[in-house]
């Protein structure tokens, strides 16, 4: 089976032949790796390197946290990259921007009005969760298209705030 | 300050949840006492719940609605029996008409009289009476202002200047202006945040003191006169007014300055008649010049550090001072033994602007070991909610030198591993690496202004990337195979997980 696996902006072409043996970019790797007992949790012997890793998927993407750090990534099988490739064409840069609640909260400011032209990292609702406010940023300029909540809201995490264009 | 009898306390009602609740617990269990937690319905689960003897349900997630609701906690010790209530932080531990309400419910509550409460929690009435005492303190404005005497009398005191929420702590309703321009919109959202805070708008200014360093001292009072300070913890490691990594003692106190400002620290418990577990916050600056700031009248977060310096377990020194027994200690610290530092493991990304992370913890490794002290109200599997503070656990670390606390600080990191919501391990980690945090060299704008995630954190090795992809593509066909074998059902002879083992052991 092979996979094109992504970490962190880095592809690799992973291959797991039927007789076990593993090639990453066409070269084999010799690597003893074995679920413990807890659920994620990996041990990997490589090269001698005793190595602990937690491994989970979350929402299609994997998360691993290997050596005091987290990485995140995709691994597609053949078919899965295919068709991901095609889809990502079909979508470029100009497309609308979401803002959502990346938590339940309270929103206490709508420092923009429809309309208006945003800067990249300019604050368009300022949402307080955690006893903390938050100011929720766009991620590049563009200008307000709808504002789809008001002050005062009570809102549950994902709901659509303000859409840019 | 009169002698009072020996009150009898069998059984303590924490009205507290977290962390804080499973330590008072535990002190609790230490001595043999019962206890009885109280849990909003978002903490059917919470750690404190199935660490307590008993537990009471005290309504909706809301704190207003639960933990703030004097009647339901009242109602909980009556049904269970409780005879003392310890407060923990945060919450009602610094209400003085809830402390009032526990004495006239016939409780013992575990925390100073209601007097020192409201003396210490009101900004001006605080300010004055340690003025008399003889303890300095920042120039300000007395709360209650209208905005515009605030614009007003703000132009004497100079900026930059601080905004404060009278009833304020924990940095909510806490902005720093530079100018007399940006005042009257610091001045709205502070008061936006300390009325949805504490239900209190109230706000006041105070000169900034530049290059300040936040060193607060440990007090301990018991009913037979004795006030005594524990040294100091240094709480300069702060992001918007959060406390996140305190440590004890300080690298910037000598032997004079404790004295001196153990001495004020002293006084300014004394001057409010003082009885229990206290801290007196100060802001010292680059002269060693030290200002009081304020005093916390309650137990406070970062206590374990003068626990592991003194050897002494304040909550069980509070439970016995309530009793109204002598206290443990003979006198003030003199010398800390060894150091002891504690990072804030909270719910938030330090690489999104430490954003609060939400959901569920899927696993969790604890770290041990020599040195290492975890206070935790987390377990994996447990849900982390929107409703309280994101404060997860502190992870506590003594060494014999500062450096060693440091390095096994940054051990215990290592091996404290948090999966499923976003935390802020990562910034601990790099403040560990930072030369100057190492060398002793900051102060409360240093996490803010000097420190960046990226200065000290290299890119990943190509043989690490290239691990993490083996491994997730590893568990990614495990997962397959595993999915597979239900549906085709008997088309290899060998079981799915012997097949499974077969191609990890035959990469051996």
């Amino acid at each position: 089976m092979k996979y094109i696996t992504t970490i962190n902006d880095q592809q690799f072409e992973i291959e797991i032949r039927p007789d076990g043996s593993l090639w990453v970019n066409g070269e084999q790797r010799r690597i003893d790796f074995l679920p413990l007992g807890e659920a994620s949790l990996y041990s990997i012997i490589a090269d001698n390197l005793s190595m602990e890793a937690l491994v989970e998927e979350r929402d299609g993407k994997w998360e691993i946290l290997l050596r005091g750090r987290l990485y995140m990534g995709t691994v597609l099988d053949e078919r899965a990259q295919l068709l991901a490739a095609r889809r990502s064409t079909a979508m470029d840069d100009s497309g609308e921007i979401s803002i959502r609640a990346p938590m339940p909260g309270l929103v206490v400011a709508v420092p923009v009005e429809e309309g208006q032209e945003v800067e990249a990292g300019q604050t368009v609702v300022i949402l307080e969760s955690m006893k903390m406010e938050n100011e929720l940023k766009v991620p590049r300029k563009g200008v307000v298209q709808r504002i789809s909540c008001e002050v005062g809201q009570s809102v549950e995490q994902n709901k659509l705030l303000v859409t840019v264009i | 300050m009169t002698e009072s009898a020996p009150q009898n306390i069998q059984k303590i009602l924490i009205t507290n949840r977290g962390e804080i609740a499973v330590r008072v617990i535990r002190a609790c269990r230490d001595l043999g006492i019962s206890t009885v937690a109280v849990y909003s319905d978002a903490d059917r689960t919470s750690l404190h719940v199935r660490y307590a003897d008993e537990a009471i349900n005290i309504g909706p997630p809301l704190a207003r609605d639960s933990y703030l609701r004097m009647d339901k906690l009242f109602d909980a010790a009556k049904k269970t029996g409780a005879d003392a209530i310890h407060p923990g932080y945060g919450f009602l531990s610094e209400n003085a008409d809830f402390a009032q309400a526990v004495a006239d419910e016939g409780l013992i509550f575990i925390g100073p009289p209601p007097k020192a409460i409201s003396t210490m929690g009101d900004k001006l009435a605080a300010r004055e009476t340690v003025k008399k005492a003889g303890v300095p303190l920042i120039p300000g404005t007395e709360p209650g202002l209208r905005d515009d005497d605030i614009v007003a009398a703000a132009k004497d005191i100079g900026f930059p200047l601080m905004v404060k929420a009278a009833a304020g702590g924990g940095g909510k309703g806490m902005r720093i202006v530079e100018n007399e321009a940006d005042l009257p919109n610091a001045l709205a959202a502070a008061r936006r945040e300390a009325e949805s805070a504490f239900g209190d708008g109230t706000v006041y200014v105070e000169k900034l003191v530049v290059g300040a360093r936040h060193i607060e001292f440990q007090i301990l009072a018991d009913t037979h006169g004795n006030t005594i300070h524990l040294g100091e913890r240094e709480c300069s490691i702060q992001r918007r007014h959060q406390k996140l990594v305190e440590e004890a003692p300080s690298s910037f106190v000598d032997e004079d300055l404790r004295r001196q400002m153990g001495e004020m620290a002293v006084k300014a418990a004394q001057s409010v008649d003082y009885v229990n577990a206290g801290t007196i916050e100060a802001l010292v600056d680059k002269d060693k010049n030290f200002y009081f700031l304020e005093m916390n009248t309650r137990l406070q977060v970062e206590h374990p550090v003068t626990e592991l310096v003194t050897g002494i377990d304040l909550v069980k020194e509070q439970i016995r001072i309530a009793r109204g027994r002598r206290m443990g200690p003979t006198g003030s610290l003199v010398e800390p033994n060894g150091w002891a530092i504690e990072c804030r493991i909270n719910a938030e990304d330090p690489y999104q602007n430490f954003m609060p992370s939400v959901g569920t913890i899927s696993s969790i490794i604890f770290p041990t070991g020599p040195g290492v002290r975890l206070d935790s109200g987390i377990y994996s599997g447990y849900e982390v909610t929107p409703y309280y503070d994101n404060l997860l656990a502190k992870l506590i670390c003594w060494g014999e030198t500062r450096p060693e606390a440091m390095l096994r600080m940054r051990r215990a990191l290592e091996e404290f591993k948090i999966m499923g919501i976003k935390h802020n391990i990562p910034f601990h980690q790099n403040l560990m690496s930072s030369f100057s945090f190492l060398a002793g060299n900051f102060d409360t704008s240093f996490v803010e202004e000097r420190f960046s995630m990226t200065t000290y954190e290299d890119e990943p090795s190509e043989t690490d990337l290239e691990t993490a992809a083996i491994v997730a593509t590893l568990v990614a066909h495990r997962k397959r195979q595993l999915a597979s074998q239900v549906v085709v059902k008997g088309e290899r002879d060998t079981s799915n997980w012997k097949w499974v083992g077969r191609w990890e052991r035959m990469n051996r």
